[in-house]
């Protein structure tokens, strides 16, 4: 089976985003981009899934030119081929446009392989804004069955068989190929690529297509973003550092006491 | 802070980098405590192909230049210099085969260590450590084969390797360094058995052990080179190796830094951080100082190896100068810490532990001091 | 302003961030709620004691498709402004399959939804937390939106509303993913967003041995027991425990961190709680920074002495 995998650059999330005192909106331009941690274990349970059951796997991204290198490094990972949609508009509606255009971004990629995708995969989330809504959505605009939160994924008959990591276990679902899942953290990590791979994947050709190339129509926004703001900062209370641990517990007793926390 | 090279080898080494400081950095740790060999470790590390740097191109490796191995390998020793000696050291075991090899010997341990395998170099023995020529190891011949017999010492990765390039002496008249010969032996041969492994200071993910070679029948045709020409090979091997040693121990002089102005910088007394006071701040400097020059030494040297020239004594500079600067930064980590430096809960007790050896193996820095001084004076 | 709150059952009860957002649905307008599934009965009655209409869709709906297209049906039937839901697994596939379906829009996870100058507004965290977006749909209807729990309390009880009951007839082309068995791996109930206090376990406790210090002092406060990622990921203890981004998002009165550093991803989980003590042997570590009261020291140490404290208090 073909596998195609949606994954999105985003700024490092162990920095911390506050806003550029100018504009007022997150100042994330100075972060360094990464892979979306969840993208990152979609190609990895693609892949596995191909090297077990056959088949492809391609990755597409909506970003700027710089987003290359890492289509390079998903290639280096054991993904076989990658397609940039470089437009800015593209990316700057909300989600719902965002998955009107990834429809359309799986159709070219179709189109330009020449292969039909059995299974369109999503990160449940990407870890910048965390809305955890365009794959359910993308499903719903390209009227595919639908499975969130998947961990596993395995063949079944004609169709596919879902693993959803749901609050309490795991919940199986059985639908047709094709389908779109976003995926969860699996109980492995995403591969290394050994230098080997890593030096071969820099040479590899990542077609850039703007959205007059992939002849994507235009999708409109319904939400929009008014203005942003920071919360108000909790206050940095009493920081008890005593050299006898019995003195310390005692103090934190007395201020916990006293602000009737007990 | 790192050699300077190409995007694709700064692109490698971000990867290499991410590698060392997720999946080895904090796992070494319990494995440094036990003194077990972290099999599972070395396996990733495998995966990435970070034991195969120096197998040459033409024989499945990696193509590579030196610098960008280096730069490699510090980072690896950045995250634990026990694996980084042992990764490193499959590159030791095989310097002298491919220097002085032919093409089937060559081929055979490229294939082993490209599959995961490990080799090992076994030269030093317990009365022949910084006098190599005075080993007492002999291999007679025997018709189409030599037997082996002696005992080696301090063999890095004996344990687990599945080739062993071991020095004997093949015409006791012509001595040591001209009647020695060095032969590739394979796991599994009769005669051939690993001691119990060293119950080491530092550097304890790496395996350390005795060779016992007990009537070791050994084709002919392993023999590495020419008959009596081994210690000609030894010392090729070493004169290559001394670099590497240097790289390991200037990944280790940068963790030295790392730690401390992390802690340091935290770290308050009397109301600002401990590294505001010049005193400690400039014994930073200093760190920084002689992690830099190691590796303008380490670079000087493998540019010249390069180039073609002799290296030898830029080479032995180059080991000398980092092996004393590691021990240096490391004392100076510690003191950075102070009673945390001390305390096994913090990194740098540990790094202060893997820092000694630098100044001992690969020939101690005393004999490193003999080749540089001999090469700078001439014959008196 | 028609406001449809769909409200979530688990163990034949209204969930708490179900009934929270009851509070935004009645500020914002004519509130009604809706939930689906058989035996409802007491459920239904349970949230009509707030004064809120039900209408109870009387259908078996295990599935997301099932409950997509029962929801459908009564947005149709209803034709509300907003629908409002907790933010929980089932409702961030439920609000944006909807919002796709009516191409509409949906906001997940809002901490507020409001009117300002006469529409509606919504924030929402983003980034981790360390970011508000403010968010408007403008004229499209219907808007959806997810609440993260603790955002509101549950309103005042009043005057009992009136349950409807009434069925859907769910197409079955509507099922295209088939839900074939579900598992419980994890049995213990762990109520972390309904709790008042909560004790917090992070990879600092060292080992899984230690935990019994965190038990114990969890036992002592009746407190429910949180943990970290990393403490998870060692297998320390069930994801069910999990506090942050990845996990629960928490409010509880007091939160007490036991060798947590406080990594944005966990704190963004925590930050709601009225008061924070944390326990580090790191001085540095930025739990410290949101917390009302700090201690540095190692928690094997600190924790006995703090158990034996509040023992005398009890």
């Amino acid at each position: 089976m073909d596998i195609l995998v949606c994954v999105k650059q985003v700024p490092d999330d162990f920095v911390e985003v506050h806003l550029d005192p100018a504009t007022q909106a997150p100042a994330t331009a100075e972060i360094e981009r990464v892979a979306n941690a969840f993208d990152t274990y979609a190609v990895e349970l693609a892949v596995r899934y191909c090297e077990a059951n056959g088949g492809t796997v391609t990755a597409a991204c909506i970003g700027p030119e710089t987003a290359k290198n890492a289509l390079k490094n998903l290639i280096a990972v054991g993904v076989n081929k990658a397609y940039l949609f470089n437009a800015e508009d593209l990316a700057a509606g909300d989600d719902g446009a965002k998955a009107g255009y990834l429809a359309q971004v799986v159709k070219t990629c179709e189109e330009k392989s020449g292969v039909h995708f059995g299974l369109v995969l999503c990160g449940k989330e990407s870890t910048d804004e965390i809305r955890g809504q365009v794959g359910a959505m993308l499903a719903e605009k390209m009227g595919l069955p639908f499975v969130s939160s998947v961990i596993e994924v395995a063949p079944n008959g004609d169709g596919l068989i879902a693993k959803q990591e749901t609050e309490d276990g795991i919940a199986t679902y059985e639908t047709a190929s094709p389908a779109v899942y976003t995926i969860a953290k699996p109980g492995y990590d995403p591969r290394y690529p050994s230098i080997k791979s890593k030096m071969a994947a820099r040479k590899a050709e990542i077609p850039v297509l703007t959205a007059a190339d992939a002849g994507l129509s235009a999708v409109e926004s319904v939400v929009t973003c008014t203005s942003y703001t920071e919360p108000p900062k909790r206050e940095a209370g009493l920081l008890i550092q005593e050299k006898v641990a019995a003195d310390a517990v005692a103090k934190a007793m007395a201020v916990m006491k006293q602000d009737n926390a007990l | 802070m790192s050699y300077i090279l190409s995007e694709e080898s700064r692109d490698l080494l971000q990867d290499v980098r991410n590698f060392c400081q997720n999946e080895l950095k904090e796992q070494v740790k319990e494995y440094d405590e036990s003194g077990e060999w972290p099999r599972e470790l070395y396996e990733k590390a495998i995966e990435m192909q970070l034991h195969m740097l120096d197998v040459p191109e033409q024989f499945g490796g990696l193509g590579l230049d030196r610098i960008t191995c280096a730069a490699l390998i510090e980072q690896i020793a950045i995250a634990d210099a026990g694996m980084a000696v042992t990764l490193s050291g499959n590159g030791l075991a095989l310097k002298p085969v491919l220097i002085s090899g032919n093409d089937e010997q060559k081929k055979k341990c490229c294939d082993i260590i490209i599959n995961g395998g490990f080799g090992c170099f076994a030269l030093t023995e317990p009365n022949a450590g910084s006098d190599p020529a005075g080993g007492k190891t002999t291999a007679v011949r025997d018709g189409n084969d030599y037997i082996l017999n002696g005992r080696k010492c301090f063999i890095t990765s004996a344990e687990v390797a599945d080739f062993f390039v071991v020095t004997a002496t093949t015409n006791k008249e012509l001595g040591g360094t001209k009647g020695m010969s060095a032969f590739l032996v394979y796991k599994g041969t009769p005669g051939l058995s690993v001691g119990n492994h060293e119950k080491k200071m530092g550097i304890r993910t790496s395996i350390t052990s005795d060779v016992v070679l007990d009537d070791v029948r050994v084709p002919a045709e392993n023999m590495i080179g020419a008959e009596n020409t081994g210690f000609i090979t030894a010392m090729k091997t070493l004169d290559l190796a001394r670099i590497n040693c240097a790289v390991v121990a200037t990944g280790v002089a940068q963790r030295c830094i790392d730690e401390a102005v992390e802690y340091g910088r935290q770290r308050k007394q009397f109301g600002k951080p401990i590294l505001a006071n010049q005193a400690l701040a400039f014994k930073v400097a200093d760190m920084r100082i002689r992690t830099e020059a190691s590796r303008s030494l380490i670079a000087q040297a493998l540019n010249t190896a390069d180039a073609g020239l002799p290296f030898s004594d830029l080479g032995s500079c180059a080991k000398a100068f980092a092996g004393d600067a590691v021990q240096q930064n490391a004392i100076d980590a510690v003191q950075i810490l102070g009673g945390y430096g001390f305390s096994r809960e913090y990194p740098v007790e540990k790094l202060y532990r893997d820092a000694k050896i630098f100044s001992i193996f690969e020939g101690t820095n005393e004999i490193q001091r003999v080749v540089i001084s001999r090469s700078t004076i001439g014959k008196l | 302003m028609k406001v449809l709150a769909y409200i979530e059952v688990k163990e034949g009860k209204a969930i708490n961030g179900s009934l929270e957002i009851l509070t935004p649905a009645a500020a914002l307008g004519e509130a009604t709620a809706v939930m689906v599934g058989t035996g409802l009965d007491e459920a239904a009655a349970q949230v009509a004691a707030y004064g809120v209409p039900v209408t109870l869709v009387e259908t078996e709906a295990a599935s997301c498709d099932e409950l997509t297209a029962a929801l459908q049906a009564q947005i149709a039937a209803v034709d509300p402004d907003v629908v409002l839901m907790s933010g929980t697994q089932t409702a961030k596939d439920l609000a944006p399959r909807l919002a796709a379906r009516l191409n509409t829009g949906c906001v997940t996870d809002a901490t507020v939804v409001e009117v300002v100058d006469g529409a509606v507004a919504y924030t929402r965290p983003a980034f981790g937390g360390t970011v508000l977006e403010h968010l408007t749909m403008g004229s499209a209807r219907p808007q959806f939106a997810t609440l993260r729990s603790g955002s509101y309390s549950k309103p005042e009880q009043g005057a009992a509303a009136a349950v409807t009951k009434t069925s859907v007839e769910i197409p079955s082309d509507a099922i295209r993913a088939k839900l074939v068995e579900v598992t419980k791996d994890i049995s213990e109930a762990v109520n972390l967003e309904g709790a008042d206090v909560i004790v917090t376990a992070g990879r600092g406790m060292g080992s899984a041995e230690e935990l019994h210090l965190v038990n114990e002092l969890a036992e002592l406060l009746g407190a429910e027991i949180g943990a970290t990622r990393p403490v998870i990921e060692e297998g320390w203890m069930s994801r069910a425990h999990q506090v942050g981004q990845s996990g629960k998002i928490v409010a509880p009165k007091l939160y007490i961190a036991c060798g947590v550093s406080g990594a944005m991803q966990h704190i963004s989980g925590a930050m709601g709680s009225k008061y924070i003590v944390a326990i580090s042997k790191d001085e540095s570590a930025p739990i410290f920074e949101y917390a009302n009261v700090g201690i540095v020291g190692d928690v094997k140490v600190i924790l006995p002495l703090l158990i034996e404290e509040i023992r005398k208090l009890k």
